[in-house]
């Protein structure tokens, strides 16, 4: 048992400073092989991290679709964008104003999960997408808080204790700060009992009843998370951007957010970045074939589902899983091979 | 009977169209006793369950735990009252640990919320308990090993393991014996008396394998087309004339 639980152990430790590592070179690295329009796009793949870690949760840890990521994404980016460009007649400091949206995104998504959890499984999911056109021609209507077809422009940078990023490399900093917190606080999530819950309610929502766990408010606590989280994406793409519109807010991007989760794997918090990334730098990779793009997506997802349903993460763990076993076996089978005579 | 019930059923109905899964079933489950509920397939029994656990809601009658009315509360609360219940067939997390599988009954009887967990509140002590139950059980695991490499003799004994983990007051265990073989009935009958003498939990056991209800149980309710036909001891019960009609049919020169 505990050399089992030793080997265990190990494991965990050798996956832990292997990521950190990947991720320490990945921070170093990127800014310095890559251009101010790249930086753009990397920097926008981070945030978007933030907001598919959101879908993760109600994915992959709760098993339920929704699309209403994008819906949350635009309150937090049009809050941020009205408060501190002063168009309507304040200006107020940019950190304040990013917490305000977040609390903001996630009192609308508890409200919005409270209604639309009244339905189960499939219907919530249509439900969602209704939302989004809602949300969506709103945002695209809505002269007075949403600028209307013109979206809203001249939002200021992020500024904290008078410090702010010169050009798209400082964001980039800024940003891992951001998808460092949020990433932890659902691995966190995902090892306490709300993570639990959730995946009961995933898993069994009738065994998951019966264990105490009361499934409606589970999945709404769930869904604020989301919202939360996408508020706080939203807000971040304004400052970075600092320009919105209607266009970053419609049903299209929300079906690339739940790519961007399936592609990494749905409940991993390290896929659903690599997903994030591929996702967001490919029509920039493949700029040259952009032409069949939309073509290859379609054709990839369905390739996707029936191969690696649980993603990229799920790939590398079967073959992760598989290469331990082989070396098992070799350590086992060592002493009488290689004993005294070498 | 002596002592005051755990769980009572008051002339609980339920119907599904025209079909009457339990007309006014009346009986009650006293603590640290093992009661067992037989009958022919169909008869009702794991609708009664599901009845009890809040899954259905009656059509009429109540229930009652503890002394209060439970009829109308939603099945989580039950279970957080501490009513908790194993499936024909085990539900476990899929791709998921055993441990974690095992920390959602624990997350139960902890009693913690949401927010304390998350701020690293751990559930103690658990793991002693778990070895003391594996014990008898007769059966290990490595913690971090997914749920799906247990045989599925052991995922069900797993599965009233996990529910004692929630400290429940009453147990509703449902053919615990179907698929195992006679060790595993053997040490599941085990689980079920520690349950039952050191934990004074009542116990409601549907079970086909009469060896296993004839052992354990020491009062016995039959029903039949969701009606209560019997209810005794094992000696009464398999003497009695209904019991064997229901369970034979009628000799028609008889």
């Amino acid at each position: 048992m505990s050399k089992k639980k030793n080997a265990f152990l190990s494991m965990t430790v050798f996956k832990v400073a292997a990521l950190s590592a990947a991720f320490a070179a990945f921070a170093f690295y990127t800014p310095r092989f890559t251009n101010d329009y790249s930086m753009m796009i990397m920097n926008v793949s981070l945030i978007n991290f933030i907001a598919a870690l959101g879908l993760s949760v109600m994915l992959g840890m709760g098993g339920q679709l929704s699309f209403a990521a994008v819906s949350f994404m635009g309150a937090g980016a049009y809050f941020v964008a009205n408060l501190t460009n002063g168009r309507l007649g304040v200006i107020w400091e940019p950190v304040p104003v990013l917490a305000g949206a977040v609390l903001f995104a996630a009192f609308a998504a508890w409200i919005c999960g409270a209604v639309l959890f009244r339905l189960g499984g499939t219907y919530f999911t249509f439900a969602t997408i209704g939302f989004v056109q809602v949300t969506w021609s709103v945002y695209l209507n809505y002269k007075f808080l949403c600028g209307g077809p013109d979206g809203v422009s001249g939002i200021p940078v992020i500024r904290f204790l008078g410090m702010s990023p010169r050009n798209y490399h400082d964001w980039f900093y800024i940003l891992l700060g951001f998808v460092l917190a949020a990433g932890f606080l659902i691995e966190r999530v995902r090892k306490s009992r709300l993570g639990r819950s959730l995946a009961s309610i995933r898993d069994n929502e009738i065994a998951a009843q019966t264990l105490g766990v009361n499934i409606y408010r589970t999945k709404v606590i769930a869904f604020t998370i989301a919202g939360a989280l996408s508020g706080l994406a939203g807000g971040l793409y304004a400052m970075h951007n600092q320009f919105i519109s209607s266009d970053l807010f419609t049903f299209d991007m929300a079906t690339t957010y739940v790519i961007m989760t399936m592609l990494g794997g749905v409940n991993n918090t390290v896929g659903v970045f690599v997903g994030s990334i591929l996702v967001t730098m490919l029509p920039e990779w493949l700029r040259p074939v952009q032409r069949y793009l939309k073509l290859s997506y379609g054709v990839g997802i369905i390739l996707l589902m029936i191969f690696m349903p649980m993603g990229l993460a799920g790939l590398c763990n079967a073959v992760l899983k598989k290469l331990s076993k082989r070396i098992l076996k070799k350590t086992r089978a060592e002493p009488d091979t290689l004993g005294w005579e070498k | 009977m002596t002592g005051k019930p755990i769980l009572r059923l008051d002339d609980v109905s339920k119907r599904f169209g025209g079909v009457v899964a339990a007309d006014e079933v009346t009986f009650s489950v006293f603590p640290g006793r093992i009661h067992g509920l037989i009958g022919p397939n169909g008869a009702g029994k794991s609708t009664l369950m599901n009845l009890i656990s809040g899954i259905y809601r009656p059509d009429g009658g109540r229930i009652y735990f503890d002394g209060r009315d439970v009829t109308d509360a939603p099945s989580h609360k039950r279970a957080v009252m501490g009513i908790g219940r194993t499936f024909q067939t085990p539900r476990f997390l899929q791709r998921s640990s055993i441990r974690d599988n095992l920390l959602l009954g624990a997350d139960l009887g902890s009693g913690y919320g949401y927010t304390a967990s998350f701020f690293g509140r751990k559930v103690t002590g658990f793991e002693d308990y778990v070895e003391q139950l594996l014990e008898i059980a007769g059966f290990t695991f490595e913690w971090e090993d997914d749920i799906s490499s247990l045989p599925y003799g052991q995922r069900k004994l797993l599965e009233i393991i996990r529910s004692l983990l929630g400290a429940p007051r009453v147990m509703l265990v449902d053919e615990p014996a179907a698929g195992l073989n006679s060790r595993e009935i053997e040490n599941a009958m085990g689980l079920l008396d520690f349950a039952a003498k050191e934990k004074n939990i009542g116990i409601l056991l549907i079970e086909h394998s009469m060896d296993m209800i004839m052992n354990i149980c020491r009062d016995i309710v039959v029903i039949n087309f969701g009606r209560v036909i019997a209810a005794g001891t094992p000696a009464e019960i398999q003497s009695n004339e209904d019991v064997i009609v229901a369970y034979l049919g009628r000799n028609l020169e008889a």
